[in-house]
């Protein structure tokens, strides 16, 4: 056979590939039972059922476990952060190893030892707040870890110069941090915390572990339940493209904060 | 009689590396100090160390007569009283530069917002820059992001000034504003010390210029005394060297 030229050897190549993808799909089409797929993922009728419940209740609770885990794993990763920046050892040593552990630890391990391993520990204790309280905390104890080392990041991308002309004013090193230095480091790690909220958005549906009412299932509970009552998948889709409608956005929204704050670079 | 500034036998080293080796000398109050010398000579370091940015390792130095080495001085007090400029500005970006001006003004010495902000506005008045009073400092130009960090040094009504460097970091067209400023603040009686490379300046307005090498005044006097007759082997090479270019 003739030597082909390395253009016409690229073009060959590429012949071959789309005509392998044009007979997965040819396949894929003529062969799959449509109806039957229909009937089980995109059933109109049960998605129709699903709503408004969906919508007032699970979305709703999902939004709600989300922004509290949020708040608290914010409140608890800037007081590691600042910990993990201090001059003395022990607060370092702290926030390192608590950094590393639940970085290192299953979300689900977290969730059962707050909701189950505490209670058991020390009867008669309970965090407040039901599913609610207990799962927010959990889930708020492993993202402080994450957003501990987003921050101390964003502390550290911050100038030095920025801290000595404070300082150089007369400022003390706590009123440097709070009116300098973390105003900066929170605009320049927006795009990685919001990242960190898609994560914990989907984390949420761990919280089916700590048991539920009717009142408190969040997106994935509730798909799951009403899956089984309906014995059809069709709710798994609907709440899949639920998600998709909230996290989208927000990664969408990641991509133009990164693309600007390149540029204003 | 109390100098402004007496600094005693300073010494600082980073590790092994000593780059002030036993540094004497003193700026009265009211007097116009350049500190030249090439760059590694420990000039920016031993300015620093008038503010306490860097821990000197041995030795004193004297603020009006008080120890500011002293373990246990008040720093940040200490601070308010000495303005500081940088080479590269280091104004706040996420604030307006009337908010670069008032945010110690109220938060360190305790003024009230509307006495911090009348005073403010004056400063801005001083270097010029009255009409940029809402802007951010990202749509400033060099020379008047300088200024602006002038006048936020300013407005803590400062005793004295430190210059480190003020117009390195600036294009050439830019130098000129931000020494006019500097020229007027001298004029006005303002006891400054200027780290800087613009010989002109020195010669103009300095009442006396310091030469540095290798961790140690070379020799220091009336600018047309070092600059135009130095006596040393060093200082004289090192101007020929700036007057090459």
């Amino acid at each position: 056979m003739k030597k082909l030229k390395p253009r016409q050897r690229v073009l060959v190549y590429q012949l071959m590939m789309y005509g392998l993808a044009a007979v997965v799909v040819l396949v894929v089409v003529t062969q799959a039972d449509w109806p039957k797929i229909q009937k089980n993922f995109f059933n109109t009728e049960i998605a129709a059922d699903m709503f408004p419940e969906v919508i007032t209740s699970a979305v709703k609770n999902t939004a709600l476990y989300t922004a509290l885990s949020f708040v608290l794993g914010m409140v608890l990763a800037l007081a590691l952060a600042l910990m993990r920046l201090s001059s003395l050892k022990p607060f370092r040593a702290f926030a390192i190893g608590y950094i590393e552990l639940f970085r290192g630890l299953p979300a689900l391990i977290t969730l059962l030892f707050v909701g189950f391993g505490l209670p058991i520990a020390f009867s008669g204790f309970r965090i407040p707040g039901g599913v609610l309280g207990r799962g927010s905390v959990g889930l708020a104890l492993v993202a402080g870890a994450y957003m501990a080392e987003t921050i101390r990041a964003g502390i550290e991308a911050v100038p030095k110069g920025q801290t000595e002309a404070a300082r150089s004013l007369g400022m003390s090193q706590t009123r440097t941090m709070f009116t300098i230095i973390l105003p900066q480091a929170f605009r320049i790690i927006i795009p990685p915390l919001t990242n960190e909220l898609v994560l914990l958005i989907k984390d949420t549906s761990l919280f089916f572990i700590l048991g539920s009412t009717p009142g408190t299932k969040e997106l994935t509970k509730f798909a799951r339940d009403f899956m089984n009552a309906e014995r059809n998948a069709t709710p798994l889709t609907v709440v899949a493209i639920l998600y998709l409608l909230i996290t989208l956005p927000l990664t969408f929204l990641v991509r133009r904060l990164e693309r600007s704050a390149a540029k204003a670079r | 009689m109390t100098h402004a500034i007496d600094v005693r036998n300073l010494h600082k080293a980073f590790g092994d590396l000593e780059v002030l080796q036993g540094i004497d000398f003193t700026v009265e109050t009211g007097e116009v100090v350049c500190v030249l010398g090439p760059s590694g000579s420990g000039k920016s370091t031993l300015l620093r160390c008038l503010n306490r940015l860097e821990e000197p390792n041995g030795g004193q130095i004297l603020i009006d007569g008080e120890d500011i080495t002293d373990p246990d001085a008040d720093v940040d007090q200490l601070r308010t009283n000495i303005g500081m400029v940088f080479q590269q500005f280091n104004l706040f970006p996420h604030l307006t530069v009337l908010k670069n001006l008032t945010v110690a003004q109220t938060g360190v010495l305790g003024r009230p917002k509307a006495e911090a902000i009348s005073i403010a506005r004056e400063m801005l008045e001083r270097v010029g820059l009255s009409d940029k009073t809402h802007d951010y400092p990202a749509h400033l130009s060099g020379g008047q992001q300088q200024r602006v960090a002038i006048a936020r040094a300013l407005s803590m009504k400062p005793k004295m000034m430190l210059f480190d460097e003020p117009t390195s970091a600036l294009d050439p067209e830019l130098v000129g504003e931000v020494l006019d400023v500097m020229r007027t603040l001298a004029g006005e009686g303002m006891t400054m010390m200027v780290v800087t490379h613009e010989i002109g300046f020195a010669q103009e307005v300095a009442d006396r210029v310091v030469f540095m090498d290798a961790g140690v005044v070379v020799e220091e006097g009336r600018p047309e005394q070092v600059l135009e007759h130095p006596t040393h082997e060093r200082t004289k090479k090192f101007l020929r060297m700036v007057s090459e270019h």
